[in-house]
């Protein structure tokens, strides 16, 4: 009888495991393992097969770092994240304004406002890449029937072919399947603050842009700072705008680090998981300057 | 968001289950002779997928279920077990088999030689009969040897020509084919004249920019080796012909950017009427009059002064496991499918080019394919044998294209020095 009381509450103190246990596995499964698996892989030597033929010492990152392009790569990568992101929430900021206001047609606007969302990225870059195809593009043929591009198939007609041209494409893209995701979570925040602080800047004779930049956005800030951090970890991991679109070309001058990563797999597999971890750290890195930067403790919490 | 968490998710799950798949062990030892009762042997046959996937007509298959049925007929103790993979992923499955100890008895897929390090594979004197040998186009045969001993088998190939749009030809006043490159400059100037956006169709974006650039390579005999078997992909001829594309581009006659196309983009330019000119396969030759274009033909690949006796051959493999020990059957299998009615079939149905010196000889009436047989036994090949070839190759496919609009000599280096690098 006496057994029992101890035995008891070790079952009771284990009690909550059943309910967190299997969150618990998947968060160990799902992101603890790979990323330990990534890490380990970064330091073999890997045969193209996926056999493994023992360490490599930090000869991956050593080979990483001295290729030519990998300065190039992670600048284009910090340029994009930020770029996307930026014209994203400012953007973001107008339409939730707008959206927030009540005019005929508002509902129907929401709605088409979800469409991006809905449409998986890839085939949304398929489509875009398909507008801006040098002879049957859309947009091309639109250009050019406004006459202003001589010739299809052209140089001029291939936005897409050069660097200089492809990353305002590529951002582009990239804003428009952020929009309606920020936009939302910026109304929702929107719709949090409530209508007797306005009503109180207007009895103080605030003006609309004092009331906005004292009222709103203060009181938006915990909204942004999610939609902004969910932001920058999607767009450093966007993959398919970049890769249907460009392939990273031409040479590296359109490729993130991500679309590294994966050109590198096709030939050295522990170089390209050197470059996961660096990636992942950058992630990190990025994340933490963005919370430092916009004291999401004092925040959020 | 949710749309978000389920992708991340998924990712996660994927990744997880592919980590699973190769961190299982691969202590489990080849399943023995798996004999069935009544001393019957099963063989088990993976295969890659030509056709257009699982349900299509030419589905892989549809094929080798008409193949098997064939050598079942003829030996009843016999059975085959066919595993079709589609081309993304038969890599990664075997390799699983491999690692699990699963062998498959035959494989066809598109290399070998990883295969031959670890000792798996049946030397092709234990599995083929010397008549069935004899019958193989020396040259590709030849690269089916590691260190001198033939461990895979050709099972088709594919080789490269020119194709011309013989409409925008009549339309520009050119009666022939172009034979050297400045023939060719001068007809694609005559095309642009008379209209024609894209003169010659220059395709040397990630898809295939290492078979495109090789093809010009040759023109100026030139190639990724030199003669001794060295890497010379900066070699003083290969600079010059990147020049003359060089100029060729800045002219306006080739695809725009060439260095961001694919050759899928310019063949299907080329079925709209887009392109004058441009290197292709036989397997181009479904696009083309998918596209609605007939009127087209096949020429020799112009070269510097004059056509190429070669071409750019490309095969595939079909290779024998050792650990089921099978060699009678697999040998009986393969003498039969190669005196089959299986290979006229092939190139009927998936447009490839046979392997062996009877299969041309049944295919040379055919007009249109008539260019490519006649340069086949002359083939020259990537030197994939090389360990090197694949980094060398992803780096082709990443930059080669820069070459025509940056400096030939500063891009080549560049490739040439991740070739000769350690």
């Amino acid at each position: 009888m006496q057994q029992t009381s101890p035995l008891k509450r070790a079952a009771h103190a284990l009690a909550p495991l059943a309910w967190i246990g299997p969150a618990v596995v998947l968060i160990g499964v799902v992101v603890v393992w790979p990323v330990v698996a990534m890490i380990q892989s970064s330091f073999l030597k890997i045969s193209r097969f996926g056999v493994v033929q023992g360490s490599n010492g930090t000869d991956n990152y050593a080979k990483l770092f001295e290729e030519p392009d990998f300065g190039g790569v992670m600048a284009r990568s910090v340029i994009w994240v930020v770029a996307v992101v930026a014209i994203t929430v400012l953007l973001s900021l107008g339409l939730a304004q707008l959206f927030n206001q009540r005019f005929p047609g508002r509902r129907l606007a929401r709605w088409a406002m979800i469409a991006p969302w809905a449409a998986s990225v890839l085939m949304t870059a398929i489509i875009f890449k398909w507008m801006l195809d040098p002879e049957v593009g859309l947009l091309n043929m639109l250009r050019h029937d406004l006459g202003l591009l001589d010739a299809l198939g052209t140089a001029d007609a291939d936005p897409l072919g050069q660097a200089s041209t492809a990353m305002p494409w590529l951002i582009a893209v990239a804003v428009f399947v952020s929009l309606p995701f920020t936009t939302y979570a910026l109304l929702a925040g929107l719709s949090t603050i409530p209508a007797e602080v306005y009503e109180a800047a207007k009895t103080d004779g605030a003006s609309r842009l004092r009331t906005y930049w004292s009222i709103t956005l203060p009181l938006l800030r915990p909204a942004l700072t999610v939609a902004t951090l969910i932001n920058v970890m999607n767009v450093f991991n966007n993959f398919p705008i970049i890769w249907v679109m460009t392939h990273g070309q031409p040479g590296y001058s359109t490729a993130t680090s991500t679309i590294f990563m994966f050109i590198l797999k096709g030939s050295d597999i522990g170089e390209s998981a050197a470059m996961s971890v660096v990636n992942f750290g950058m992630v990190i890195v990025l994340v933490a300057i963005f919370l430092k930067v916009s004291k999401w403790k004092n925040e959020v919490s | 968001m949710s749309k978000r968490i389920a992708g991340v998710v998924t990712l996660g799950v994927a990744a997880a289950l592919a980590l699973s798949a190769c961190g299982e062990s691969s202590g489990g030892d080849g399943g023995g002779a798996d004999k069935a009762a009544g001393g019957s042997v099963t063989l088990k046959l993976v295969a890659a997928d030509y056709g257009d996937g699982p349900t299509a007509d030419n589905s892989g298959d549809k094929f080798w279920k008409g193949v098997v049925d064939e050598f079942q007929a003829a030996n009843p103790t016999i059975k085959v077990d066919v595993q079709v993979i589609n081309w993304n992923d038969i890599d990664t499955q075997v390799a699983t088999m491999v690692q699990n100890g699963q062998m498959p008895d035959i494989l066809q897929t598109g290399d070998y030689s990883g295969f031959v390090k670890d000792g798996l594979l049946h030397k092709v004197d234990e599995v083929l009969s010397p008549n069935t040998q004899s019958d193989l186009l020396e040259k590709f045969a030849e690269f089916g040897k590691v260190d001198g001993t033939a461990y895979g088998i050709p099972f088709v190939s594919s080789a490269r020509a020119l194709f011309y749009n013989k409409d925008l030809f009549a339309k520009a006043g050119i009666s022939e084919p172009p034979k050297t490159w400045d023939e060719l400059k001068a007809d694609a100037e005559k095309l642009k004249k008379a209209g024609v956006s894209q003169p010659f169709g220059l395709p040397l974006g990630q898809e295939e920019a290492q078979g495109e650039s090789f093809l010009w390579f040759m023109g100026n005999g030139g190639g990724y080796k030199d003669a001794s078997g060295a890497w010379a992909i900066d070699s003083a001829q290969n600079v010059e012909t990147f020049t003359f594309l060089k100029d060729l581009h800045a002219a306006g006659l080739t695809t725009p950017n060439p260095g961001t196309k694919d050759r899928k983009t310019v063949w299907e330019d080329f079925a709209a009427g887009k392109v004058g000119m441009a290197n292709g396969g036989p397997m181009s030759m479904p696009i083309f009059e998918k596209g609605g274009l007939t009127n087209y033909g096949v020429a020799p690949i112009p070269g510097k002064s004059g056509p190429l006796d070669t071409t750019l051959g490309v095969e595939d493999w079909i290779m024998a496991f050792n650990k089921n020990g099978h060699q009678e059957e697999i040998k009986k299998f393969f003498d039969f499918f190669y005196s089959s009615s299986a290979v006229q079939k092939i190139s009927d149905t998936y447009k490839l080019l046979p392997v062996t010196k009877s299969g041309i000889e049944k295919l040379s009436t055919d007009e249109k394919l008539k260019p490519f047989l006649d340069a086949l036994p002359n083939a020259t090949f990537y030197p994939f044998t090389d360990p090197k070839w694949s980094e060398v190759n992803s780096q082709i496919k990443q930059t080669i294209g820069g070459a025509v609009t940056g400096d030939p000599a500063k891009v080549l280096g560049a490739i040439q020095k991740v070739a000769a690098a350690g």
